[in-house]
């Protein structure tokens, strides 16, 4: 059964970032599948109103008070009379929200549940217990967290911080990782490669590697380039990297760098730079647009991540996907990432990080030792059959599936299931949880769940709850529903395909079934 | 909002072939504090319509009529009474300050019963309560209770969008667009107080904003802080989209057969 989704969160396009992507992808690839899904974000500045975008994915641009970093201004109840009227107007039954540091994604799930309507969550970072403003960020996802039908986390490292975080009960959270389109990712094609050879050295990059063969190791005085693409923040560990790269050099002569990325510690880098005299062997690009990451990271072996916190890490897949080896530092969900003959891992410490890329630079070079060469002209491939935004779009429709009761049999519909029917009805039952798979509606049992979080919290919560509760049936009063518009649905490419599809079957059936159209498949393959 | 009746009237001035159909959609009895205007369809020629939006109680009975015939008689009595007032109290005033001893009409003040009224009530108010009192009424005199808002196309040759003044004092505004300065026109929707809504516009070449075609609602209004709320006359979706169709239909040419 399609549902109707609302994708929310404070971080959408025409701002870049990861969260960014993974909502408009996993937007796009739901739109697929026959959902029909909207997305709501505050307005940026020249971009207001109501949007579409490819494939009919429509935006919605509230108009809001922003402050900080994109985030807007949490005022707890003023976004609620608009939020209920493009809820009705869309007919939404799913509100799913994104990130948790945006403010619009808490209060719509929070009135969302007020209007009874089901929830999901995705976090997508990971934080700290210790300090003021993480437990100030805890208690609000715990507020939040207290009335959401389920949670998706992006690593199960995530998800135990999430689960630690909300005080949530585990089986509610699933873990769902981000993805990359492999095709944005692709290694340097041959063709290519003598382009970027010949022409374009503008601005003074190093030229390509060549594109590794299969077993043959690079030479000893053969130059290797390391890349790093980093927002230059203390939590990227740009410390660290300042602290390694002189060391690195030191021990490598035929190490270059090649640094992207902008942040408050870029002063820092450049100081270090100046201090050692390292000019020549470390280039400073700057900001780089997401587009052009993959231009850069074509031009390296092996990509640096010295990152002190990370909850899934989506620039190390898209580097793998640029067939570069991976020398990434132990924290958060960044070793459930990549398999580990992609990766060097290191501790988060100076010495360890600058063994660790020792290690990758003699793995290049043959010196496998216990591991054996590596073979980066693979990976490619081996992420691409890993990662892709269909297949979590796919597990994304299942939470669904799960929290709206409605039969996950059918999430096979489109004839492109993941599964074969055997596996499928293996699958069925997987990651239901043991009680009610949604949380009840009732007021006074969504008040007791609030009233659980903290002597005063509690109180304070139940009290927000009752004020929206009014707050809605006030709205129901004051703008009924018969009053609002109903939006027009984009209309769905699905229905032309149904339309071939039993035109090819000679009409005998309307119904796209999953399992009859990959018994038709079959018979083709056998005739 | 729920009762937008559709009420379509075509009157073709005796041009043979023109079928007339009226559609009216049932007013639910409830909810009158969303009473919403309508959206009338006239055909003055084969080549010209005219869809008009209101905000005026779409409800043509005998009593309905009666009651708005009162009210404009109650109207006109109470504004005339008024003046006469204001009339007597400057009489009053002169009479006083100047010691003389006739002004006009001062045979209507000495003898007739009206006269005499209007005198003791402008002796008993003073200035400063009977001028703010009596512009309030007068506003509300002339106030025009509903908003009407049209679009007249008129094919080969242009639309023009006219919106009701908000008093009786005041004429139409009316804008007329050549067909050669249309780009286009779409419906789309907009954010719009606590609300999203749908609204009908037309891209006019050379011109930065589009021009909103029945624009009360879609375009600063303060229509909460008046005393009816249904000031919003933007039609709903089902009937811009029977304006759009219809003005697109209109508007050109149909394709040489």
């Amino acid at each position: 059964m399609p549902h109707n989704i609302a994708m929310i969160s404070d971080f959408f396009y025409p701002q870049p970032g990861g969260v960014e992507s993974h909502i408009y992808q996993l937007s796009s690839k739901l739109i697929d599948r026959g959902h029909k899904v909207i997305i709501i974000t505050h307005a940026y500045e020249g971009r207001t109103g109501v949007r579409y975008l490819t494939n009919g994915l429509k935006v919605y641009h509230v108009p809001f008070f922003v402050i900080y970093r994109e985030t807007t201004f949490p005022t707890v109840f003023s976004f609620f009379p608009i939020f209920r009227n493009i809820v009705i107007r869309e007919n939404i039954q799913i509100v799913h929200g994104h990130a948790s540091l945006s403010s619009l994604c808490h209060e719509a799930i929070l009135h969302a549940r007020t209007m009874g309507l089901r929830t999901v969550f995705t976090d997508h970072s990971l934080f700290g217990f210790a300090d003021a403003a993480s437990i100030l960020t805890n208690k609000l996802l715990k507020f939040i967290l207290s009335d959401v039908d389920h949670v998706i986390c992006v690593s199960h490292t995530c998800k135990e911080n999430t689960v630690l975080r909300a005080s949530l009960d585990p089986l509610m959270v699933s873990v769902i990782p981000n993805a990359v389109v492999a095709s944005n990712f692709r290694p340097l094609h041959p063709s290519e490669y003598a382009v970027a050879t010949t022409s374009n050295n503008s601005h003074s990059l190093p030229p390509p590697p060549p594109p590794p063969t299969s077993a043959q190791p690079l030479g000893p005085n053969d130059p290797i380039t390391i890349v790093v693409i980093s927002r230059l923040f203390y939590n990227k560990g740009t410390d660290l990297l300042i602290a390694s790269i002189p060391r690195i050099l030191a021990t490598h002569p035929n190490v270059r760098f090649i640094i992207a990325g902008s942040g408050p510690k870029a002063i820092d880098l450049e100081q270090m730079l100046d201090r050692h005299i390292l000019h020549d062997r470390v280039t400073l690009l700057g900001p780089v647009r997401h587009e052009e990451v993959r231009d850069v990271m074509v031009r390296g072996h092996i990509y640096l991540h010295p990152s002190l916190t990370e909850a899934f890490g989506t620039v190390l897949v898209e580097a793998a996907s640029c067939n570069l080896l991976i020398v990434c530092t132990r924290v958060g969900g960044i070793p459930e990432v990549l398999p580990g003959h992609m990766t060097v891992f290191a501790k988060p410490e100076e010495d360890d990080l600058v063994r660790a890329t020792s290690e990758a630079v003699g793995l290049l070079m043959g010196r496998g030792g216990p591991k054996g060469g590596v073979r980066r002209e693979r990976f490619h491939e081996q992420v691409r059959m890993m990662y892709s935004w269909s297949d979590i779009a796919r597990r994304t429709e299942r939470v669904y599936d799960l929290i709206t009761g409605s039969d996950s049999s059918e999430s096979s519909r489109d004839g492109r299931g993941y599964y074969d029917p055997q596996e499928e009805a293996m699958w069925r039952h997987y990651g239901q949880p043991s009680r009610p798979a949604s949380q009840n509606f009732a007021l006074i049992d969504r008040l007791k769940r609030y009233y659980g979080c903290g002597i005063w919290a509690g109180k304070l919560f139940v009290l927000c709850v009752v004020v929206d509760y009014l707050l809605f049936v006030f709205l129901e009063l004051w703008f009924p529903r018969s009053g609002i518009d109903i939006c027009r649905d984009w209309p769905k490419k699905g229905k032309v395909a149904e339309m071939d599809g039993a035109g090819d079957d000679g009409g005998s059936s309307l119904k796209r079934d999953g399992t009859i159209r990959r018994t038709s498949v079959v018979e083709d393959d056998g005739g | 909002m729920s009762g937008w009746a559709l009420a379509v009237e075509s009157r073709s001035l005796g041009i043979s072939g023109f079928v007339s159909r009226v559609r009216q959609r049932p007013l639910p009895e409830r909810d009158n504090l969303h009473v919403s205007g309508m959206l009338t369809v006239k055909h003055p020629t084969p080549t010209t319509v005219r869809y008009t939006v209101s905000t005026r109680s779409p409800t043509r009975t005998f009593a309905a009529e009666l009651t708005r015939l009162c009210l404009g008689a109650l109207r006109f009595t109470i504004g005339l009474f008024l003046l006469l007032v204001l009339f007597a109290k400057a009489r009053v005033t002169l009479v006083e300050s100047n010691r003389s001893q006739t002004w006009y009409l001062d045979e209507l003040f000495a003898k007739g019963a009206l006269g005499h009224v209007a005198t003791q009530v402008a002796e008993h108010l003073a200035w400063r309560w009977l001028i703010p009192s009596s512009a309030v009424i007068l506003w509300a005199i002339f106030r025009r209770g509903y908003t009407e808002e049209s679009l007249l196309v008129i094919r080969g040759l242009g639309v023009q969008t006219s919106t009701s003044s908000p008093t009786y004092l005041s004429t139409s505004s009316t804008r007329f667009i050549p067909t050669n300065v249309i780009q286009d026109i779409f419906i789309h929707e907009a954010f719009k107080g606590f609300e999203v809504k749908f609204y009908l516009a037309i891209v006019v070449e050379g011109e930065e904003d589009v021009v909103v075609v029945f624009p009360v609602s879609s375009v600063g209004s303060d229509s909460i802080a008046c005393a009816d709320r249904p000031q919003n006359i933007l039609p709903k979706r089902e009937a811009l989209e029977e304006v759009w169709r219809g003005t697109k239909a209109c508007l050109y040419e149909p394709k040489a057969t």
